[in-house]
C-alpha cells in the first residue's frame, strides 16, 4: 500500500506524488478552492483573514516602505502562488511526468499554503497554557485536513533533504 | 504544540554579520581634478548622516508561528541561505524557542529578496535596520 511507502516516491527519473485518487481529488480541490481565494477580487474581510499567513508584512514598523513592498511584491508573490499551484494539477494526473527539486518544492509551498490557511481557520497555536486549536475544533474536518497536510509536508521536506 | 510544528522565533539568533566595513566615501577633487572656481573647502559631504543611515545593513528576521513545520522552516533557511543542517536548526530553535531570530542581513534591497522568498515559502518574515529604531 502506498500508505506504507510514502506519498513521496523518489525515482531515478524524479519524484512521484504516491497518493491514492481519493487524495488526489482531494489535494486538487483544495489547489482549486486556494486558487479562487488568490485570484478572486473579493473584498471580504474573511477572505483576506484567511489569506493574512500568505502575504506577511514586510516592514513592521513602516508604513510608507510597506505599502510600497505590497504594491510592487504582492502581485509576484500572487503569481509565484498560481504557477505552484499549476505544478500541483500537473503532478496529480494520471500520467504525470515525475517532479524534478523544484517541482516537488513547488507541489510542497501549495501544500503549506494550505495548512497556512487551515492553521487561520483552526487559530492553531503553540501557546502551553492555551488550547492547541480553536475550542470544539479537535474534531473538525478541517483540522483532520490540517494533520493530514502535516504529513504529506513532511515527507516532501524528507524526500527533498 | 505538536512536535513537527515551529511555533517560534527569539530575540538573540545572532547570524554571522556580513563585511560592516565599507569603503569610505571619495571625493573626487582629492583625486586630480582641478576646481575651477575658488569655493568654500567645507562644502563636501553634507548628507553625511543621511549615508551612514543608509549604508546600515538591514537584518531580516523569522518570527516564530505555530504552524510552519520546523523540519520545512529548516529545510528553508538551508535552502534560500545556504545554511548548514546545524545551523539552519540552530535558527529555527531560536524562533521557535525565543520567538525570533535573525536569518539574513545585507543592503535594503537584498533584505528585500530575502524577505520576499520567505514570503514565497510561507514563513513570517519581516526586515528592519540592524540597531533598531532610527
Amino acid at each position: 500500500m502506498s500508505r506504507f511507502r510514502g506519498p513521496i516516491r523518489s525515482t531515478r527519473k524524479g519524484f512521484e506524488i504516491a497518493v491514492d485518487d481519493d487524495e488526489a481529488a482531494l489535494i486538487r480541490r483544495l489547489a482549486a478552492e486556494l486558487r479562487l481565494l488568490l485570484t478572486d477580487d473579493v473584498d471580504d474581510e474573511h477572505a483576506r483573514s484567511l489569506l493574512v499567513r500568505l502575504f506577511p508584512t514586510a516592514y513592521p514598523d513602516d508604513d510608507e516602505r510597506e505599502a510600497e513592498y505590497q504594491r510592487l511584491m504582492r502581485e509576484e508573490l500572487v503569481a509565484s502562488k498560481l504557477a505552484a499551484l499549476d505544478v500541483v494539477d500537473r503532478a496529480l494526473d494520471a500520467d504525470a511526468e515525475p517532479l524534478d527539486d523544484a517541482g516537488l518544492l513547488a507541489f510542497m509551498q501549495s501544500v503549506n499554503s494550505v495548512r497556512l490557511i487551515l492553521g487561520t481557520m483552526l487559530e492553531v497555536s503553540d501557546d502551553p497554557e492555551g488550547d492547541e486549536v480553536r475550542a470544539g475544533m479537535e474534531q473538525s474536518p478541517e483540522y483532520a485536513l490540517y494533520g493530514y497536510l502535516s504529513w504529506l509536508l513532511e515527507h516532501c521536506v524528507r524526500a527533498l533533504r | 504544540m505538536l512536535p513537527v510544528h515551529v511555533g517560534s522565533v527569539g530575540r538573540a539568533g545572532s547570524t554571522g554579520r556580513a563585511d560592516d566595513q565599507r569603503p569610505g566615501r571619495r571625493d573626487a577633487r582629492h583625486n586630480g581634478v582641478v576646481p575651477t572656481t575658488l569655493e568654500p573647502t567645507q562644502v563636501a559631504e553634507p548628507d553625511a548622516d543621511e549615508r551612514v543611515a543608509e549604508d546600515r545593513p538591514w537584518i531580516v528576521i523569522v518570527w516564530n508561528d505555530p504552524v510552519n513545520l520546523m523540519s520545512y522552516v529548516t529545510f528553508v533557511l538551508q535552502k534560500l541561505f545556504g545554511y548548514s543542517l546545524e545551523k539552519a536548526t540552530e535558527l529555527m530553535l531560536d524562533v521557535h524557542q525565543k520567538g525570533r531570530a535573525v536569518v539574513a542581513n545585507g543592503t535594503r534591497e537584498q533584505a528585500e529578496m530575502h524577505v520576499f522568498r520567505l514570503h514565497e515559502h510561507g514563513l513570517w518574515a519581516t526586515m528592519e535596520k540592524d540597531g533598531g529604531d532610527e
